[in-house]
């Protein structure tokens, strides 16, 4: 589990994350939701020691990373998969060695063995024949397929995902969206997702937590966010009259009630 | 003040190089991975260089040698001592700063801004010892001798010019190269081989790892990077001249 205790983020003067808590359980999907500039991709470099907080505590198993010396901090950076925005896979290096490349560094595995590993993650993120590949011959989503594989290989305890979704179209989000949840439960994961892909919210939200101007504003499960009366959110996540439509369907499948006058003459004139 | 905030923040990485490496045989394998770069990528445009530098600066001291009086065998020793004291060392590091600085520059640009860099700190990898320290190395390995390659290779090339433009034989040419040889001449060569070679791949690593921004702060990083590394050669070639000779 990860616990965020009130961390507060500041570049020069302009606070960037300000008193956020959460707690991020294991085996469930984690998600961070908001507007480009609300702070997510702060807090998960935060989380990830890639930043230090000015303040709070981000505790892995009850223990403060901040608090840990260097050696301390390498073994729980062991336990972390992430798959960055960009895919971040190494150019010089084939897909095979680029996924090769953590187990050559921490493990004492035998060449097969390690091929063998290899393997496995390609074909559990659906990929073959792409060993030899290099990251430039191939599509966005392959790569981000192939950076996940590289982030599990090593069987983490926690996975970091930084707007999975960006740049790829919606069939290719979906299998992407699909393939983090399935991971997190198979090997009971610690999944934390920055988005703002509604698609993804609404499918994988186990825990999500909306900020608004580098503040916590509401958490909850994707359940809970049809029933939400938080304006913020509600324009954030059911931004478009497509997506309003979308949630009132949900509540009436959910509920039996129309939640409002509006659909119920959309619905009527259709 | 920028200044000394680079000054300090270059200091804090070279300190920062000097971890446990998380696996011997990694860096290995990276070690010579750069030496293969540095040096074998360098070997075709020292070569070229060096025997045009040497060719040319035949011609153009048989040129200022109108003299009687003056042996020809003069001609190769003032060849042989203007490639090993200056040409060899300084103007190949000059060339290799922006051949291998440039590079050095690039690639952990790229690795910044594409985030590589994060990735492998994620990992748990201490990317300064990972990534700058056999890039050092590897300088401070090859590039010494790439300058011993360019001293051979100057010579030679100054003796193939002397002979084709019949400026001189090759017989009083090597006459000429033996005569008054000072061995620390070449210690004196190396000892600017081995500095370069440090502000080479440290100065270019220092800029490549600290950029900021997308692909147009990379093509900055590395031109500063080379600027920077020129300059820093000729003021390291002053102050070993005056300490040294």
């Amino acid at each position: 589990m990860i616990e965020v205790k009130n961390i507060q983020k500041k570049f020069g003067d302009k606070v960037v994350i300000e008193n956020v808590s959460a707690e991020m359980k294991p085996g469930q999907c984690n998600l961070i939701i908001g507007a480009s500039g609300s702070g997510k991709t702060v807090l998960m470099k935060c989380m990830v020691g890639l930043l230090t907080p000015d303040q709070g505590e981000i505790c892995y198993h009850g223990d403060n990373f901040f608090s840990m010396n260097q050696e301390q901090r390498t073994n729980i950076r062991k336990e972390i998969g992430m798959l960055f925005q960009g895919s971040a896979l190494f150019d010089s290096l084939t897909v095979e060695q680029n996924i090769m490349f953590p187990l050559d560094m921490f493990t004492t595995d035998s060449a097969p063995q390690k091929l063998k590993r290899v393997n496995e993650v390609l074909e559990r993120v659906n990929l073959k024949d792409v060993n030899r590949k290099f990251p430039a011959e191939l599509s966005g989503g392959m790569k981000k397929r192939v950076a996940l594989a590289r982030a599990v290989v090593l069987n983490p305890k926690y996975l970091f995902c930084d707007e999975p979704n960006s740049g790829l179209d919606p069939q290719t989000s979906l299998v992407i969206d699909k393939l983090i949840q399935e991971l997190t439960v198979e090997f009971n994961i610690t999944t934390v997702v920055n988005t703002h892909d509604m698609n993804s919210v609404m499918e994988t939200g186990d825990y999500i937590l909306y900020m608004y101007q580098g503040k916590k504003e509401w958490e909850g499960t994707r359940k809970d966010i049809i029933f939400s009366k938080n304006q913020l959110l509600n324009d954030f996540i059911f931004a478009s009259e497509f997506l309003k439509d979308a949630k009132d369907m949900r509540m009436l499948e959910e509920t039996g009630k129309m939640p409002n006058v509006r659909n119920m003459d959309d619905m009527t004139r259709s | 003040m920028r200044l000394l905030s680079d000054i300090g923040q270059f200091l804090l990485m070279l300190k920062g190089m000097f971890k446990r490496p998380e696996k011997a045989s990694m860096y290995w394998k990276e070690l010579m991975h750069q030496c293969v770069e540095i040096g074998i990528g360098s070997l075709g445009i020292v070569a070229i260089i060096s025997v045009f530098i040497g060719a040319v600066s035949t011609i153009q001291t048989a040129y200022q040698l109108v003299s009687p009086l003056i042996p020809l065998t003069t001609i190769a020793q003032i060849v042989r001592d203007t490639v090993i004291l200056e040409f060899a060392p300084t103007l190949v590091c000059i060339v290799l700063a922006g051949v291998a600085g440039s590079r050095i520059a690039s690639e952990l640009g790229n690795m910044r801004v594409s985030e590589q860099i994060d990735a492998l700190e994620i990992m748990g990898i201490n990317t300064k010892t990972y990534l700058i320290l056999p890039k050092i190395a590897a300088a401070m390995l090859m590039i010494p001798l790439l300058v011993i390659i360019a001293m051979a290779l100057g010579i030679w090339g100054g003796r193939l010019a002397g002979t084709a433009a019949g400026i001189i034989s090759p017989n009083i040419f090597d006459k000429g190269l033996a005569a008054d040889f000072l061995p620390y001449n070449v210690f004196f060569a190396l000892v600017k081989g081995y500095v370069f070679s440090f502000i080479i791949s440290s100065v270019p690593a220092y800029y490549g790892y600290y950029v900021r921004g997308g692909a147009l702060e990379i093509g900055r990083a590395s031109t500063k990077a080379v600027v920077v590394s020129c300059v820093l050669i000729l003021f390291a070639d002053y102050i070993l001249s005056a300490l040294l000779l």
